[in-house]
């Protein structure tokens, strides 16, 4: 049997921050990964912002970097276009598209620097407690075996199982699952590849279509929609995006990702005796956006100093880790809460409204683009936009 | 449940399955057939519509 104090399972980039601040704070740490490969295949539009990035402390390199991002498009149903670049508007720094196969990689080897050993083509298959540890049954090439820890982190991402194993209710429901489908595609017209696109409407019923360049004329080209809403696939609705969007009608896929984004925002309870879940298997992903590298880090930095504190203290328990969720719902659960406001309020939205919102926004002079501002916006072409959202402002 | 070929094994269908009766590998997929109330959620939610009840 092997033992450790901090087992972390999964080594997506919430996994990896956790088990590095677990090792940088004194931990014993072991991380394991089913796949044979960490971060491939993606399941992501690579997009990260730097602000989030310089908080974390994470270097930007060339290594994982594929380009830099200064712009937004927004387009409309009907096809307006709502432009917000560094020419028009004052933005804050905008971010990168990233190569996830290299970034995580990078952010696991950063985990193996602070001292965490990690297993690859490891899957965890089940846990039982046993006199104030976890034991944790594995499987590696065939060979099953068993991992006692002091503390299990669950950074499983959105296929999660280990916080049910544990006793969380982290099963997530079909609404606030986002379903989503991407090509990598080579030959695409865009027109400023500097700037990610945003596609919103009918064309992604519950969630957004996107185009991420990744070079002059490559970049990720995908939609997410919530599948209730709809009674086609994510597949279905790319295929039809991709052949009928001008930027990308003539361009050609050279690979397909698929995968679940948990959009409703962080899960009530995210730890108990001897574990804490972290990442999309703790629901923090933006319920606007449905970005979770960023927030997912966050959240492993905070889990992996309190796992390390709570061990050095010898207080695993459930109260002890009271303080977890209070952190993650103060660090990142209350901003969500406004994002999640946001994302019912576009839902709420016919490509009719939409369309309106583009032509009023593209009509009025802005300086700087504040959420007041936004607000009058919206208001003029839908009033409701003042009951849904004006408590946000 | 019949998992047809071009499953990813991306595991959206482990994740909203409110019995937790799959088990995502990383090229297969394992379902616990006994305790599954065929509620159709995995079968809904997959993005390229891979699983299909087995009659
Ligand atoms: C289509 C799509 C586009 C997205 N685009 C963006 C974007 O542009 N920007 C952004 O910030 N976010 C985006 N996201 C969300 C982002 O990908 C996730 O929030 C992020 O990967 C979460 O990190 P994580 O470490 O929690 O989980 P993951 O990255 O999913 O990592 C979890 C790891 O756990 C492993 N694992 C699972 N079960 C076990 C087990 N039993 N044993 C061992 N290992 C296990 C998995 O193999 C995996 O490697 C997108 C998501 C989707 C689906
Ligand atoms: S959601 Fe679909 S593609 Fe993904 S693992 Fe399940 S059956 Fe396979
Ligand atoms: S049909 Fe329902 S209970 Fe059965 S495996 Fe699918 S989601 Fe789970």
């Amino acid at each position: 049997m092997i033992e450790t104090d901090v087992l972390v399972i999964g080594a997506g980039p919430a996994g990896s921050s956790a088990a590095k601040h677990a090792a940088l704070n004194g931990a014993k740490v072991l991380m394991i990964e089913k796949k044979s490969e960490i971060g491939a295949p993606k399941r992501c539009a690579e997009g990260v912002s730097k602000d989030g990035l310089i908080q974390l402390g994470v270097e930007p390199s060339s290594r994982w970097i594929t380009s830099e991002i200064d712009g937004v498009r927004l387009v409309s149903p009907g096809g307006t276009d709502v432009w917000l670049t560094r020419d028009t508007v004052k933005l804050p720094e905008m971010g990168y598209v990233v190569e996830r196969k290299v970034f995580d990689k990078f952010m696991a080897m950063d985990a193996a620097r602070a001292g965490a050993d990690i297993m690859v083509k490891t899957l965890a298959r089940g846990l039982e407690r046993k006199g104030g540890h976890i034991i944790v049954k594995a499987e590696c090439m065939g060979e099953e075996f068993e991992i006692k820890a002091k503390v299990i982190i669950g950074a499983d991402g959105p296929e999660s199982r280990v916080g049910r194993w544990g006793g969380l209710k982290t099963t997530v429901k079909p609404k606030d699952m986002e379903s989503g489908a991407q090509f990598e595609m080579v030959g695409v017209e865009m027109e400023n590849p500097n700037a990610l696109e945003f596609y919103f409407g009918s064309v992604a019923p519950g969630g957004y279509a996107w185009v991420f360049p990744k070079g002059k004329d490559i970049a990720n080209v995908g939609l997410a929609v919530i599948s209730t809403l709809t009674e086609k696939s994510a597949y279905e609705h790319l295929v039809e995006f991709a052949k009928n969007c001008p930027t990308t009608k003539n361009a050609t896929a050279v690979e397909l990702n698929i995968g679940g984004d948990p959009v409703g925002g962080i899960l009530k309870k995210i730890s108990t005796d001897n574990l804490l879940v972290v990442g999309d298997a703790a629901g923090m992903v933006n319920p606007l956006t449905g970005g979770g590298i960023i927030s997912g880090m966050q959240g492993g930095v905070i889990a992996g100093e309190i796992a390390a504190a709570a061990i050095k203290e010898g207080d695993v328990s459930e109260e002890r880790f009271a303080e977890y969720d209070e952190r993650c719902q103060k660090e990142l659960g209350s901003s969500f809460n406004k994002y999640m406001k946001a994302r019912n309020y576009l839902e709420s939205l016919s490509d009719d409204e939409l369309d309106s919102i583009a032509k009023t926004f593209n009509e009025s002079e802005f300086e700087r683009i504040s959420t007041t501002e936004l607000l009058k916006v919206l208001v003029n072409v839908s009033p409701k936009a003042l009951l849904k959202l004006g408590k946000l402002f | 449940m019949i998992v047809k070929e071009w499953c990813m094994y991306c595991g959206e269908c482990a994740g909203v399955c409110p019995r937790g009766l799959i088990e995502a590998r990383e090229i297969n997929l394992v379902f616990d057939e006994e305790n599954c109330k065929d509620c159709q959620i995995c079968i809904n939610c997959c993005p390229v519509r891979a699983l299909e009840k087995e009659e």
